[in-house]
């Protein structure tokens, strides 16, 4: 019943066009289904100073109307193909994606290139878009208890370049000063094929996908890209801290974050994993002490999204504590937790069943990942990550191997440098009225 | 868009020949103890998932102690005879699983997904959870103290309040009214209710099986004979529900938010369920009215207007009835605007066939997202789990896609004008009385509302 573990190996197949567009191809013949996705190598980091908020508001532009595809045409000719569809702003990136019956494949690519082609939008669509991303705004953060905890919180006090540290879903005033020309400006300067990569992903032969990429994108120009924003962060001296009044919800909330080790260096992998120990679930260590042993916690999760970023990223816990508790009594349960990890390190029986969990989960996302409506979204992201991040979307079938040869000592030691006080920022995120409304 | 406006474009490709959707065989039994089996295969990715329900949820305990059912498969996981709660969540962790256990208003389930390689480790947690439970007085007591706390968030949630309401409103006394128990019921949870609960519901003879996977059917029907065959335990009996009231107008029931910077709509009315005859007509009904992005609620609503970010309506199919709802957050000074379009737009479903090109666009919309449903394992568990816990057809997933592409303009006008109930639809608001409370009045009596359920 228990057969040996077998190794995944992901079908990768990529090229680069005459234009600079990379594509990446993944068949899989076992449903009839396929998934396409665009992503560029823009995202909220990077948008212009003085228009928080732009890249997302794009974003929605780009669903607002294509050269030979008008508004609402893209939805619905993915909708009435039998697809779904999405778009998402990230830090780095900016993605568009579709799931479909694998009979749309071209149908889809040819919409996907008329958006990188050419952007017909008005100012009507931007008003209107405009209005849309504020009522998002509303929903989500503003009249949500604990919206935009701590997404939206934690960044301006963690970080002091304001690529890192402003509000990324948009100061409405910016929102309000957007115009169609910044608009298009921003389309000529980022959304270039030779900024973007394609991925393909289901039931096709490779080379008939190949040949439909490069006949719908390949006469699109490429763009003189500007230079890389500067995204570093100036040296940390010291803890920082913030807080902010939580309107709605009656517990208090607290974010702890540590700056991560960069991207691909061995403490990072390293990173990786001790964020499994500290977090990832009830047999993590500070769900462990701050919830079920000395119940000081009602909630208690953490992460660090190590794949998707390319700039200064953090790992961050979140702690949902009762009320009868001080958020710096809090703290300080917690730093016990890292003190102990710090100064015993880590058991080899404690840190494998993690990594057996890791390369679990690591599957799990590239199966699905954003619901069982957009299969394989999980692998679409990573190969798009690896591809425009580390040149290279194969990494698909060999990062994993990094992160489960992290050893004991390696966590204990990225423990000892990674999560010191001059690295980290506490965000209290404190009720205005505690214990809730009677 | 007018078709002369595109004269000058490219047309986009026509779609190619469709390949045939093949849904997984399922190898399904019934043991000698009653419980039900369904399992289907699939190796795509090194995994698998198994999800044990019982046909006893929230509903089964309404009269006597609401959020029953939820408390019972929150402190499940907490410790078994031979398990504390630590080994169990090391456990999990060294097969690489997950766990849930949660409770509805129909069932209640015990779920898992890990590494196929453990299968029969991930099998034999989740039967040791369903019989040898233990409920450890401590564990309770933090579980039941965990739930309060998120009952008071949750009472600051516009979309819960929403949602609660509604269901009041909708069914009166039927069980389905409650979809949360009060702080004080939640208080008085004694842990004798929660070990009865789970002797009488968690049985085998009440009980299905769902897994999906990278294994071997048979092999796997083997392990579940020998992890579950000995388990013996009666069916629960079941209880008839009053039915719920008819409603008479519209009416507005307004969840007062002092302070809120955007309203929460909701409304709706009670439909069906799946196994009515008109289910196929009035999800295509849905999909053309606001169940689809390109849909035209939220066409209007959303992309012309600029009210709402994410509007929508469904429909919601519990086991014993249906109903049909309508959504949207929308800025306080456009609630009153925003519900005339959602009704303009419902009784223009009600009044007018709709054109062959939605017609045409939603069936194909309809039938292939269904189909994504078998390209990954939780998308296939989901269906199954629609398919047997709903008790449908056996055929239901193959014949899904055939009845939907058989429907017609006029079907959709019969289902809209049968399921959509305009003129006696049940108005919630979640916002500031100050804000909206005149808006409120332009659309029925309207009866007012603390965010704890109070009258004011």
């Amino acid at each position: 019943m228990n057969p040996a573990p077998k190794k995944l190996h992901i079908p990768v197949e990529h090229t680069t066009l005459a234009n600079g567009l990379r594509v990446v191809a993944s068949p899989d013949r076992s449903a009839p289904v396929v998934t396409v996705g665009v992503y560029y190598q823009i995202g909220f980091r990077l948008e212009p100073r003085g228009r928080s908020g732009f890249a997302h508001l794009f974003e929605h532009m780009m669903f607002q109307g294509s050269e030979n595809a008008g508004k609402m045409e893209h939805i619905r000719l993915v909708n009435s193909s039998g697809g779904m569809l999405n778009g998402t702003t990230n830090y780095d990136i900016t993605n568009y994606f579709e799931a479909v019956p694998s009979n749309a494949l071209e149908r889809v690519l040819w919409l996907e290139a008329d958006r990188m082609r050419a952007l017909k939008v008005d100012d009507e669509n931007l008003r209107n878009q405009r209005d849309v991303v504020k009522e998002e705004v509303r929903v989500n953060v503003m009249n949500q208890p604990y919206g935009g905890f701590p997404w939206l919180d934690l960044p301006p006090v963690a970080f002091r370049n304001w690529p890192n540290a402003h509000n990324f879903y948009g100061d409405f005033a910016d929102l309000d000063a957007a115009t169609l020309a910044d608009v298009q400006t921003f389309f000529r300067t980022y959304y270039a094929p030779n900024n973007a990569v394609l991925l393909m992903l289901g039931d096709f032969e490779p080379a008939e996908a190949f040949a439909l990429a490069k006949r719908y994108f390949e006469n699109i120009p490429a763009g003189a890209l500007p230079p890389r924003a500067d995204v570093t962060e100036p040296p940390q001296t010291e803890e920082r801290h913030g807080e902010v009044a939580e309107k709605l919800g009656p517990l208090p909330a607290i974010a702890i974050g540590y700056t991560l080790p960069p991207r691909e260096t061995p403490d990072w992998y390293a990173a990786a994993i001790l964020d499994r120990v500290l977090h990832g679930g009830r047999a993590g260590r500070v769900y462990r002490k701050l919830v079920l042993e000395d119940q000081i916690a009602v909630d208690v999760d953490g992460n660090a999204d190590v794949f998707d970023t390319n700039g200064p990223t953090q790992m961050v816990t979140r702690i949902f504590h009762k009320p009868e508790f001080t958020s710096e009594g809090t703290v300080a349960v917690f730093d016990e937790v890292i003190e102990e990890l710090q100064n015993k390190g880590v058991a080899p029986e404690e840190l494998d069943p993690v990594k057996v969990k890791f390369r679990s989960d690591y599957y799990s996302m590239l199966e699905g990942g954003m619901g069982s409506y957009m299969p394989r979204f999980g692998l679409m992201h990573y190969l798009a990550c690896f591809t425009l991040f580390d040149g290279d979307p194969g990494r698909v079938n060999t990062i994993l191997d990094g992160f489960l040869a992290v050893t004991p000592e390696q966590v204990q030691a990225v423990a000892k440098k990674y999560l010191v006080p001059r690295n980290r920022a506490v965000l209290v995120r404190r009720p205005v009225n505690p214990g809730g409304a009677q | 868009m007018s078709a002369s406006a595109l004269t000058q474009r490219t047309a986009p490709p026509a779609l190619t020949a469709e390949r045939p959707v093949e849904w997984p065989k399922r190898t399904v039994r019934t043991l000698a103890n009653g419980m039900q089996v369904v399992l289907a295969e699939s190796h795509t990715f090194p995994k698998m998932s198994a999800h044990l329900y019982f046909r006893s949820g929230n509903a089964a305990v309404a009269r006597t102690a609401p959020g029953l059912a939820e408390i019972t498969a929150t402190v499940v996981r907490t410790g078994t005879a031979s398990r504390p709660s630590r080994q169990i969540e090391e456990d999990l962790r060294r097969m690489g699983a997950g766990l849930g256990t949660t409770a509805g208003a129909d069932s209640s389930s015990i779920s898992a997904g890990g590494l196929a390689e453990f299968s029969s480790g991930i099998l034999d947690l989740i039967a040791d959870l369903a019989r040898n439970a233990s409920f450890p007085a401590d564990e309770f007591e933090r579980e039941r103290r965990q739930r309060l706390e998120e009952l008071k968030i949750e009472r600051t949630t516009p979309g819960f309040l929403a949602s609660e309401r509604l269901r009041k409103v909708l069914f009166g006394a039927h069980p389905y009214a409650i979809v949360a128990p009060t702080e004080e019921q939640v208080a008085g949870f004694r842990r004798e209710q929660i070990e009865d609960f789970y002797r009488h519901h968690y049985t085998p003879s009440n009980a299905l099986l769902i897994a999906v996977g990278d294994f071997s059917a048979d092999a796997m029907m083997e392990q579940v004979e020998k992890t579950f065959g000995a388990w013996k335990a009666p069916q629960p009996a079941s209880v008839a529900s009053p039915a719920p009231p008819r409603q008479s107008g519209r009416r507005v029931h307004l969840v007062h938010m002092p302070g809120n910077v955007q309203t929460q709509v909701l409304l709706g009315n009670i439909a069906i369920t799946r196994r009515d005859p008109d289910w196929y007509r009035i999800i295509l009904a849905n999909s053309i009215y606001g169940g689809a992005f390109h849909s035209r609620l939220v066409l209007n609503i959303r992309e012309q207007k600029g009210y709402t970010y994410s509007p929508g309506s469904g429909v919601n199919a519990l086991r014993q009835q249906g109903y049909f709802t309508v959504r949207a957050a929308v800025r306080n000074d456009v609630a009153a605007a925003t519900l005339t379009e959602i009704f303009y737009e419902m009784d223009r479903m009600r009044s007018l066939p709709v054109t062959p090109e939605e017609l045409d666009s939603a069936r194909s919309y309809l039938s292939g997202v269904f189909s994504l449903g078998v390209a990954t394992q939780d998308g296939l568990l989901g269906q199954l789990a629609t398919v047997y816990l709903d008790q449908l057809p056996e055929d239901y997933l193959e014949s899904y896609r055939g009845k939907i592409r058989a429907l017609t303009a006029d079907d959709v006008l019969a289902a809209a004008r049968r399921h959509f109930d305009s003129a006696n639809a049940q108005i919630v608001l979640v916002g500031d009385r100050a804000q909206i409370g005149e808006q409120a009045a332009l659309f029925g009596p309207v009866t007012e509302y603390d965010a704890q359920g109070r009258s004011i």
